[in-house]
């Protein structure tokens, strides 16, 4: 149990890295709309990401408007995958006590 | 040993959530709408600029045929300019983070990151330009009768539309282009009441680039909707604000982030 990667662990940030390995890259507004986080959680989870190595940021203007993409690295993905290896893992343990 | 697939249903598997996010991403086709409109206009220019140079030679008017031939080069040079410029780059993106502003941008495109089009394929797409400049000018100088200018036009765009979906990794709607444009092609090869009148002869070109697009772009359209609808439906199911049962197990330490 131990072993869980706490930064993922947390539910945002793991529905944040899981939708992230579905694609390429995506924004700041479609996470926002799609997680339906408020701007400042978002915020602190992507940071959070960030230090950990899990995402990369790009960050732009379109005009006079900020714009922020994100795509998830390879280490972010090996941990994600690691993650939910380990998570099954504890699930079989628990099923198999539980009977 | 109890696998994540096996001890959860589909509704909940993680994995649903990529597989969706993916169709959404592929199936964003409000910036294809644009490329779209631009293209019909080309052809429609094309096919008018075609038929008037069959109207000059049946009024022997030399300088119909010639505006007819200008027309026609002038629209296939701005359809190429279109294509590889900057500003139509910008312009496309501009509509397109105007539509989906408010639900953000997701791409997908299966290859590694940053990764380009092969040569050939980008070759192609220049040659789609000169092939039916080719085809207008057959048309023009009687080397080939106007009503197989859409099955002369499919039998290169069908090969190459498909080939553009492999390769960039399209969501189903771009293979129901190619495909439908095909099929047309063939009917009217075979004879089938799929043709407007010589009267509308221009029509049994422009419907099929104009109605198929329109279709195929409409039909990606509203399955990124339910794929959006699907996305969202998931990520708060399939991942629950407990992790289930281990929550309480591994207590995370943000979680005044969270609640704040």
């Amino acid at each position: 149990m131990d072993d869980l990667d706490r930064t993922i662990h947390e539910p945002a940030r793991l529905r944040i890295l899981t939708v992230l390995s579905g694609v390429d890259e995506a924004d700041f507004n479609f996470l926002l709309n799609t997680l339906g986080l408020t701007k400042g959680n978002l915020s602190s989870h992507m940071d959070r990401l960030e230090k950990a190595g899990f995402v990369n940021v790009v960050k732009s203007f379109n005009g006079r408007i900020p714009h922020t993409d994100f795509s998830i690295t390879e280490e972010g993905t090996r941990a994600l995958k690691k993650y939910w290896e380990e998570l099954d893992a504890i699930r079989a343990m628990k099923d198999m006590s539980d009977s | 040993m109890a696998t994540r697939k096996q001890s959860k249903s589909a509704k909940n598997d993680p994995q649903a959530i990529v597989r969706w996010t993916r169709r959404y991403a592929q199936n964003r086709t409000i910036s294809f709408l644009v490329q779209w409109v631009f293209i019909v206009l080309m052809v429609v220019v094309i096919g008018v600029a075609a038929s008037l140079t069959q109207l000059a030679q049946e009024r022997e008017s030399q300088a119909l045929f010639i505006v007819a031939v200008v027309l026609m080069f002038a629209s296939m040079l701005a359809l190429a300019w279109f294509s590889m410029s900057r500003w139509s780059g910008e312009l496309i993106f501009s509509i397109t983070n105007r539509l989906y502003g408010r639900e953000g941008y997701a791409s997908y495109s299966g290859g590694p990151k940053g990764e380009k089009l092969p040569v050939w394929l980008t070759t192609l797409g220049g040659g789609l330009v000169v092939y039916h400049l080719i085809g207008a000018l057959l048309i023009c100088f009687n080397y080939m009768a106007i009503q197989y200018l859409q099955p002369w036009s499919a039998l290169y765009m069908t090969p190459y539309l498909v080939a553009m979906a492999l390769y960039q990794r399209l969501g189903f709607w771009a293979w129901l282009w190619p495909l439908l444009y095909g099929v047309h092609a063939l009917l009217l090869m075979l004879g089938l009441p799929v043709r407007f009148g010589r009267e509308y002869e221009l029509l049994n070109i422009v419907v099929p680039v104009f109605g198929y697009g329109f279709i195929a772009i409409l039909v990606g359209h509203i399955y990124s909707r339910y794929a959006l609808y699907k996305l969202k439906t998931l990520t708060r199911d399939a991942i629950p604000d407990t992790n289930g049962n281990y929550e309480q197990d591994v207590p995370d330490a943000d979680e005044e982030v969270e609640n704040g």
